[in-house]
């Protein structure tokens, strides 16, 4: 559904991006991630046609981003990281312009305005004037905004940025929604928690550079060194830890907050063994699980390769 | 006809209509300029019946409702001098400064259609104005003295250089990224278009050639003003008080003239920098004279003033659309660059 190639911009002296290439298939949720001027803006503005790449090719839905920037918006939901609301409309009038600037008809505006303003949940402000909406209101309304012209494609800079934790969750939910109606999202943002749980695939951009891009866990796994254990057992600690240091698979082991933690190189098998040896030096193990890698440590490293 | 239609009809009009509606500031401004145009004309008419103690004679009255008018259309010209480039100076910086453009370029609305809309917007709000001055400028035919195609035409002048001064405001607006430098560019815009073309008219009057055969007219810089075509709309007589001076091939000089009556021809004698009169003692060189509205020579000979003057002005609104046309899009397709996508380098590929 949207497909990078190469794609650099240069400002003057500065590489704001770097031959960044990725791609998102149909469906997909796909975050964005890289700390601040990384070139996340950068990257949408020239997929919403908005800025012109120094080099690379960008497309959206099979529309060059260069070539053809009327299919391109056409087919697009561009939300960007500020609110661009103007003074002196009510919430109705708002969405009823812009979905004349997208020449919808204007027997279906009316509807559209409706649908939108209840999808977003502010049916109940929508005769209240633009301007004077809270933050996470405002940045609900520019969502639906995006929506106006039912886009299979949308691009949302840092929306869930300054907004409070509430109204961050009420943001998630929506986009879960719009998920659910097929649409293809892009969300950029520095704060990872808010992505991790919402999103299928994910893309780290670093000084201008993708670092890593693919399905969420497997980012995760391909980047976080070797997996981790946590084991409890009933007294007998450092039996359990003598057991397992040995071990050809164990990278380590030690105390964590009451339970052992090993790191270990393998696969589900590797892991059944090492439990089942524990079992056989008469070790009474009361929890085995594997612990999950986040978002965040993933993140860290793929960002602090780009540093060292 | 649906391209057309789609063109005109077009929602950032709509939208601005409301949002300039809604404001204070619009019903001040149309407030402020009826009182000012209105304050005007009703120091005018008191000055003069006061002046006038005993009936006014058809002549008179004639002549105070040309002042009146003169007046009325020079001090509403100034006015709204004043008023349009600030309507269109911020019409695509604010934009900007708001950062809402970028959600106005992602739509299907072309680039122009933006420009197109904040123009017509802010002209209905000009010819709301000059609507609003209408039964003001109704008192100059209590007096008599000026006819009906004299005021349209007098209003159309008016309307073209507000016209002229909303897209220059506009085209100010679309190369600066601020609206405060694109107004302060706008206001230089507009002096120069209003006063500095009067100016080159002083500095560079045309010379006088006492053996042509027509009579001599300002440089053809000067109709840019529309000072010239509304007094000349007013007075209906040529203009020999401007714009034209006897050669006196290098030096100061200057020349003596003496007047027969108020709109009688004027006869000139070349003065030398030493203040006597270049010729023979008494020679007196009398260059052809202008006779009625029409332009008597130059570029533009045989058109009227006003004629001209909307011709240059509409050039000039051409120019500067054209200008904020090229400039508005958020990706320029200038005709010297590049348009086809530069591919992506061999690092990328690999």
């Amino acid at each position: 559904m949207i497909a990078v190639e190469g794609l650099t911009k240069v400002y003057g002296r500065r590489t704001a991006l770097d031959h960044a290439s990725f791609e998102v298939p149909k469906g997909e949720i796909f975050g964005f991630v890289g700390p601040n001027g990384a070139g996340k803006t950068t990257t949408l503005r020239i997929l919403a046609a908005l800025l012109e790449p120094t080099a690379g090719r960008a497309f959206v839905d099979g529309a060059d981003v260069i070539q053809h920037p009327d299919r391109v918006h056409e087919r697009l939901g561009y939300m960007p990281d500020f609110f661009g609301v103007y003074d002196q409309l009510t919430a109705a009038e708002y969405l009823d312009f812009y979905a004349a600037c997208y020449r919808q008809p204007r027997v279906r505006r009316k509807k559209i305005a409706d649908d939108l303003l209840e999808l977003v949940g502010l049916s109940d402000r929508r005769d209240q004037a633009v301007d004077t909406l809270s933050r996470g209101l405002k940045q609900r309304l520019c969502l639906a905004r995006a929506l106006v012209h039912d886009p299979a494609v949308l691009l949302l800079d840092e929306p869930a940025s300054g907004l409070d934790p509430r109204a961050r969750v009420e943001m998630r939910e929506i986009l879960k929604e719009l998920q659910t109606m097929g649409k293809t999202i892009v969300i950029s943002s520095h704060i990872l928690p808010e992505l991790t749980e919402l999103c299928t695939m994910v893309g780290i951009i670093d000084q201008g550079r993708i670092r890593a891009t693919g399905p969420v866990q497997d980012v995760i796994r391909r980047l976080t060194i070797g997996r981790r254990l946590r084991i409890t057992v009933l007294g007998q600690k450092e039996e359990a830890i003598a057991v397992l240091k040995p071990l050809s698979a164990i990278r380590d082991a030690a105390m964590v907050n009451g339970a052992i933690e090993a790191a270990f190189e393998g696969d589900e098998a590797t892991a059944a063994g090492i439990l089942q040896t524990l079992i056989a030096a008469g070790i009474k193990v009361s929890g085995f699980s594997q612990l999950e890698g986040g978002l965040e440590d993933a993140f860290l490293k793929a960002t602090s390769e780009a540093v060292g | 006809m649906r391209r057309i239609a789609l063109a005109f009809w077009n929602p950032i009009v709509a939208k601005e209509y409301r949002s300039r509606m809604r404001t204070w500031r619009s019903p001040v401004a149309m407030t402020v300029y009826i009182l000012l145009l209105g304050g005007l004309g009703w120091a005018i008419f008191s000055s003069m019946s006061a002046s006038a103690h005993t009936a006014f004679n058809q002549g008179q009255a004639a002549s105070f409702g040309q002042g009146l008018f003169i007046y009325l259309v020079l001090f509403q010209m100034v006015l709204l001098a004043f008023i349009t480039p600030a309507l269109t100076a911020g019409a695509v910086s604010s934009e900007r400064e708001r950062q809402t453009i970028d959600l106005l370029f992602v739509t299907k609305l072309p680039s122009f259609s933006i420009l197109w809309g904040k123009l017509l917007a802010s002209m209905s709000f000009v010819l709301l104005l000059l609507l609003l001055s209408v039964p003001i400028f109704s008192l100059v035919f209590l007096f008599g003295g000026i006819e009906l195609d004299q005021l349209l035409a007098a209003f159309l002048v008016t309307a073209v250089a507000a016209l002229t001064l909303g897209i220059i405001g506009l085209a100010c607006s679309t190369a600066f990224p601020r609206t405060l430098p694109a107004t302060v560019a706008a206001y230089g815009a507009a002096f120069i278009l209003l006063a500095g073309s009067l100016l080159f008219g002083l500095l560079f009057p045309t010379d006088i050639d006492p053996n042509a055969t027509r009579a001599p007219a300002p440089p053809a810089v000067t109709y840019m003003s529309p000072v010239l075509p509304l007094v000349t709309i007013g007075t209906n007589t040529p203009v020999t008080w401007y714009g034209i001076r006897n050669y006196q091939g290098g030096g100061f000089g200057g020349s003596s003239c003496s007047s027969a009556g108020p709109y009688g021809p004027t006869t000139c004698v070349p003065i030398g920098p030493n203040g006597i009169p270049i010729g023979k003692g008494g020679f007196v060189r009398t260059p052809p004279q202008p006779y009625g509205t029409t332009i008597p020579s130059g570029l533009f000979s045989g058109w009227q003033y006003w004629q001209a003057t909307v011709t240059m002005q509409l050039l000039v609104s051409l120019a500067a659309l054209i200008v904020s046309a090229v400039l508005i899009p958020p990706i320029r397709h200038l005709p010297w660059r590049r348009t086809k996508p530069i591919p992506a380098t061999a690092a990328a590929v690999e």
